[in-house]
């Protein structure tokens, strides 16, 4: 196809501009190609990102490089941005694992990937990503009309979403090295590039540091040491993990031979922080201490009746239910657990006054303790 | 035992009367089968004149809510007599259903 040279580029520069117009069909594949490709290599191994994207070099982009540096390109295939790919990450140190993967994905043209992670001088600002120039596999994609699509090469750019933003501010700013930055401008743009720096890493460490907690957690939850587990929400899931309260829940379930709906109590942590429970060890002294008057309130409650369903938090609700009656807590109290695990309404204060006669039929030790 | 679902938009109201047990559960069955497929169904369950509810009743509440949380909607039951709201009390069930 014939174009008019309107962009004052010589022969050899317009040559090249020709074969990028004509080879549009094989980028746009491309595109698709390796879009489909990073997401389907992410979904494999359940890595979350905050964004795959692509892009194809705008015209204009190609015609101002070509004005500023035509002469370093002998054909189209020279230029390995024309198609250019970007994973956004979390964290830092799954760049280093995107990386790893990407190696076993594309062909990677080694020579010209540059880790420009590590190309900071001392004096320089900067704070870049990992960017692979790559080629589509054969056994990725190939088709024998175009093989040109495996021919071409193309930018991968692997950075964390703080990159990312500095990358974006960056060019905003116009200056594309610091040699051009005036000096005054250069401490600051250095001192931000550091904080993101020492940002990214830390996000990456706290993140090592929850998981390694939760691993911890979860060995000494497995292996019984509960006065050594505080009682937050991470050790409260886990501890629920190992179905605590099954044993109850299968002997209430006995009373009407019922179905059990496995139901997480999640609700109730907020409740036992609030009783003052610490550890996950308290936990298990209220199941140990009133599990059999929760028995016996639900006997009293189900034997007389035909139901023959419960919800699996129905034992923990009945061991709070006696923990809060035997320890004197009154009907004001028990209107407010009710408040604090289903929410408001008109039933709580009914609710409560009935499960106080009840406490009273059973007989159920009182400590006379004023809770108010 | 009478169902009836009055829509607006996405907004239906159930409302409950008579019993539901072993012999009614299977029309309110059919009756709630629909509502199952709504997207973004925001559903309120009016008890006010249901008088008695069996745990067949029990299972089918939590289907529906299921369901309507499966689809992006809500379900809340409202207007429940003491005699109900002990059923769902004491098998736990206040726990998993929103009840206001």
């Amino acid at each position: 196809m014939e174009h008019s040279n309107t962009h004052g580029l010589d022969l050899h520069c317009q040559l090249i501009l020709e074969e990028y117009r004509d080879m549009q069909p094989v980028f746009a594949t491309m595109k698709e190609v390796v879009l489909t490709e990073l997401q389907k290599c992410l979904s494999r191994f359940n890595i979350l990102v905050t964004a795959v994207e692509a892009r194809i070099k705008s015209e204009d982009s190609l015609v101002g490089k070509l004005q500023l540096k035509g002469h370093k390109y002998r054909t189209l295939g020279d230029l390995t941005d024309i198609m250019g790919a970007r994973i956004i990450t979390f964290y830092s140190d799954e760049v280093d694992k995107i990386a790893a993967l990407m190696e076993d994905l594309f062909e990677i043209d080694r020579e010209n990937s540059v880790d420009k992670r590590k190309m900071h001088e001392l004096n320089s600002f900067g704070y870049m990503s990992l960017h692979y120039i790559c080629r589509i596999p054969r056994k990725l994609y190939h088709d024998p009309a175009h093989p040109e699509i495996n021919e071409y090469r193309f930018e991968l750019q692997m950075r964390t979403a703080l990159q990312h933003v500095w990358a974006n501010i960056n060019h905003d700013t116009g200056y594309k090295s610091g040699v051009e930055v005036p000096v005054e401008h250069l401490r600051n743009l250095t001192r931000l590039a550091g904080m993101l720096e020492l940002a990214d890493d830390e996000f990456s460490r706290i993140r090592r540091q929850i998981t390694d907690y939760r691993r911890r957690v979860q060995t000494l939850v497995s292996s019984g040491n509960f006065d050594e587990v505080g009682l937050n929400g991470d050790t409260f899931r886990s501890y629920l993990a190992i179905h605590p309260f099954e044993r109850l829940t299968n002997r209430i379930a006995a009373i009407n031979q019922a179905e059990v709906m496995q139901d997480a109590p999640l609700g109730y942590l907020k409740v036992l922080q609030g009783l003052g429970f610490k550890t996950l060890g308290d936990v298990e002294k209220l199941k140990h201490d009133y599990s059999e008057a929760a028995y016996q309130l639900a006997l009293h409650q189900l034997g007389g009746t035909d139901l023959d369903i419960i919800s699996s938090s129905l034992a923990l609700q009945d061991l709070c239910i006696a923990y809060l009656i035997q320890n004197g807590y009154g009907e004001k109290d028990l209107a407010q657990f009710f408040e604090a695990i289903q929410g408001p309404g008109p039933y709580n204060q009914a609710r409560a006054q009935r499960i106080i006669q009840l406490a009273a039929e059973l007989q159920w030790p009182t400590q006379q303790q004023n809770h108010g | 035992m009478n169902v009836t679902i009055n829509q607006k938009g996405h907004a239906y109201e159930v409302v409950l009367e008579g019993r539901l047990d072993t012999t009614t559960a299977p029309k309110f069955q059919e009756d709630i089968t629909p509502l199952m497929q709504v997207s973004k169904a925001e559903i309120i369950v009016d008890c006010a004149k249901l008088e008695y509810t069996s745990s067949q009743g029990l299972r089918l509440f939590l289907m529906l809510q299921k369901s309507v949380l499966k689809n992006g909607g809500s379900l809340v039951m409202k207007n429940m007599s003491a005699a109900v709201k002990e059923v769902f009390d004491i098998t736990g069930f206040s726990n998993i259903i929103t009840i206001q």
